[in-house]
């Protein structure tokens, strides 16, 4: 098998595998849209995002996600850590608006939620970010289930509603065993299982298995949507464990894709590109030599491995610069559909 | 013997006497109390109780039935919050009852948003009435019903063989109504179940099978995010369906007990007798 010196979990042939690089997200929500229209448009599920963009310094959705506990004590994986189920409001409630008074019978109101007074929403904080002027800084973070090798979601259920795929290492929430006990939810570290109050059921991202399954209407191969719609094409996706995909390069061989929280112990399996942003200014527009993102800051999310990994960027960027050859850069540059989705690697399997 | 001995004793006969007829006065509310510490008795009835505040459920008799956290792996195990529970039966030609009534000062009936969770109750029963599965729903040999009340008013017949088995029968045969109450000085909830005696397919217990029938209680309360196995559990109880004589060892016990005391009464009255005649044919 090709994974010899590659960390997948136990019982799974192969490790589905997503590089979102941030340094290109604009966060325009076609993602999250792409997504919604393709798995969220069912009664109960109005108010999830199963693929989110949060804006980064900020509380993220659901708020404060960070703070809500879950994942396991340590790298054992033998005690899980419990968490919280984050309320109601923390993930925004569902608005209704009234579109069709306004657009349509030309009544003289705002456009605003007519149900509720909302107080909290998803990306109530856009845009803030951290930071004065003019050294302010943010970046956007999209946000899917990271599938992960020792998820704490499947570990929680009582019930073993929740099971990691053999086949690819996708985590699924079996709709017929979920008793909605929602235990997942609190179990997941990053809050990407949600309750479905219509159903009764707990739910999340499938990974679009059934687009990487070819079982769409023509009957071939497909990344997932959000990465598929990606206006900025900025999400890889394959198996960790194809060595030859840009997947294993950047995660395993240059270590420059890096898991978010790594500290949760879930060991993730969608990994981000650090962003790199212009510099600091003085106050009279001088470009002076520090980073706007703290590195203080890029550690809380991502560990002390983003150093490396930013230092990494910045050597083979100044190779490039220096009219020389990067792999590295190339592989962040690529425009090759076939490079970057490769889900068809372990077909004949 | 002395003649002032002698003429003592009708006087002792006759305290012995007054002495057993009052310890049997105080025993008589006793023994119609008394009944094993795990029955909850049934009573027949011929009308319907299934509306928790009908008139006939005074004339049953209550149980109190104590309750712990149900040791569990799933977090927060130990903290439940309801102690006791309140457990009624009776019984008409076709159809059984059961009645609980806890204290919850919370109503808890939603399951609307990601915090909420509903107050439920649940009864559960062998499949195989003859036999006392694992306390924590059952195990694979040995199946059991549940019946469950949600406070969103649902109400579900559940088989089980071991915690996290549980499946949903498709065609539940128990109903509930479900009411708000005073329980004692608190609110609460008094909930009746009821089924049929006869069970009509495979896996369902058999009320009336002419055998006492284990049965076991649990509590949730949704306001402590109660759910699955963080609830408040009883040990087994039974209902005694099976026949009278030969019950249980208890009953046996009393009735030893009133047996001697009535041997006793006759022996002591047939010795007085007997001793007053003599003293008559000896004047
Ligand atoms: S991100 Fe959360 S829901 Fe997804 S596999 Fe990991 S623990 Fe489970
Ligand atoms: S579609 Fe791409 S660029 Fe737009 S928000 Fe999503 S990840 Fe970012």
């Amino acid at each position: 098998m090709a994974h010899e010196n590659i960390d997948i979990a136990d019982g799974v042939d192969h490790q589905v595998a997503m590089v979102m690089d941030l340094n290109k997200c604009i966060g325009c929500q076609t993602c999250t849209v792409a997504c919604e229209t393709l798995w969220t448009e069912r009664e109960g599920t109005e108010y999830m995002y199963w693929n989110n963009v949060e804006t980064r310094p900020g509380k993220g959705y659901p708020r404060d996600w960070e703070s809500k506990g879950g994942g396991w004590e340590s790298e054992e994986h033998n005690e899980r850590s419990v968490g919280e189920i984050p309320s109601q409001q923390d993930y925004g409630e569902n608005w209704e608006f009234d579109h069709e008074g306004i657009l349509k019978e030309g009544e003289d109101k705002a456009l605003k939620p007519e149900n509720t007074d909302p107080e909290w929403g998803p990306n109530w904080d856009e845009d803030q970010g951290a930071g004065e002027h003019p050294n302010n800084y943010y970046f956007y973070f999209p946000r899917i289930c990271n599938h992960c090798t020792h998820p704490s979601c499947v570990e929680a259920c009582p019930r073993k509603a929740l099971y990691k795929r053999e086949e690819d290492g996708v985590v699924l929430v079996d709709q017929e065993r979920c008793r909605g006990y929602r235990y997942c939810v609190e179990g997941c570290p990053y809050k990407k299982v949600y309750y479905n109050a219509v159903t009764k059921r707990s739910e999340k991202c499938v990974f679009c298995y059934p687009r990487i399954e070819g079982e769409g209407p023509d009957g071939e191969t497909h990344p997932p949507a959000c990465a598929d719609q990606c206006t900025t094409q900025l999400r890889l996706v394959g198996y960790l464990d194809d060595q030859d995909g840009p997947i294993y390069k950047l995660v395993e061989q240059y270590e420059v894709a890096l898991p978010l929280h790594p500290e949760y112990q879930t060991t993730p399996n969608v990994y981000y590109i650090p962003p790199v942003a212009p510099p600091q200014h003085s106050d009279d527009g001088e470009t002076v030599d520090v980073e706007r993102i703290p590195r203080s800051y890029l550690e809380e999310l991502f560990g002390e491995q983003v150093n490396d990994a930013l230092d990494t960027i910045e050597r083979e960027r100044a190779k490039v610069e220096r009219g020389g050859h990067s792999e590295l850069m190339e592989i962040l540059q690529d425009k090759n559909p076939a490079q970057q989705y490769r889900l068809e690697v372990f077909a004949d399997d | 013997m002395t003649d002032a001995s002698r003429g003592r004793r009708p006087l002792l006969v006759a305290g012995l006497l007054a002495g057993l007829l009052v310890a049997s006065a105080a025993l008589v509310p006793l023994i119609a109390d008394a009944r094993p510490a795990r029955e909850i008795p049934i009573e027949n009835v011929d009308q319907s109780l299934a509306d928790p505040g009908a008139d006939g459920w005074s004339e049953v008799p209550a149980a109190t039935v104590p309750l712990a956290s149900a040791p569990s792996g799933v977090p927060n195990a130990d903290d439940t919050t309801v102690r006791a529970v309140e457990v009624e039966a009776a019984q008409s030609d076709e159809t059984l009852f059961v009645r609980l009534r806890w204290a919850d000062s919370s109503t808890d009936r939603e399951t609307n948003s990601p915090r909420a969770f509903p107050d439920m109750a649940a009864i559960q029963f062998p499949v195989n009435a003859t036999t006392q599965p694992a306390i924590a729903m059952g195990s694979q040999r040995n199946l059991v019903n549940v019946w469950q009340w949600a406070g969103t008013g649902t109400t579900q017949e559940l088989l089980a063989g071991g915690p996290g088995s549980t499946t949903a029968f498709e065609q539940p045969q128990v109903s509930v109504e479900a009411t708000r109450a005073t329980i004692g000085e608190d609110d609460g909830w008094s909930v009746v179940f009821t089924r049929e005696l006869n069970a009509s397919v495979d896996n369902r217990t058999q009320l009336a099978a002419d055998a006492d029938l284990n049965v076991a209680f649990g509590i949730w309360n949704g306001e402590n995010s109660e759910r699955a196995g963080q609830k408040a559990v009883s040990e087994w109880y039974y209902f005694p369906f099976g026949p009278d004589e030969g019950g249980a060892p208890f009953q046996m016990i009393l009735w030893a007990v009133a047996g001697i005391a009535i041997a006793l009464v006759i022996a002591v009255t047939a010795i007085s007798v007997r001793r007053a005649g003599q003293e008559g044919e000896s004047e």
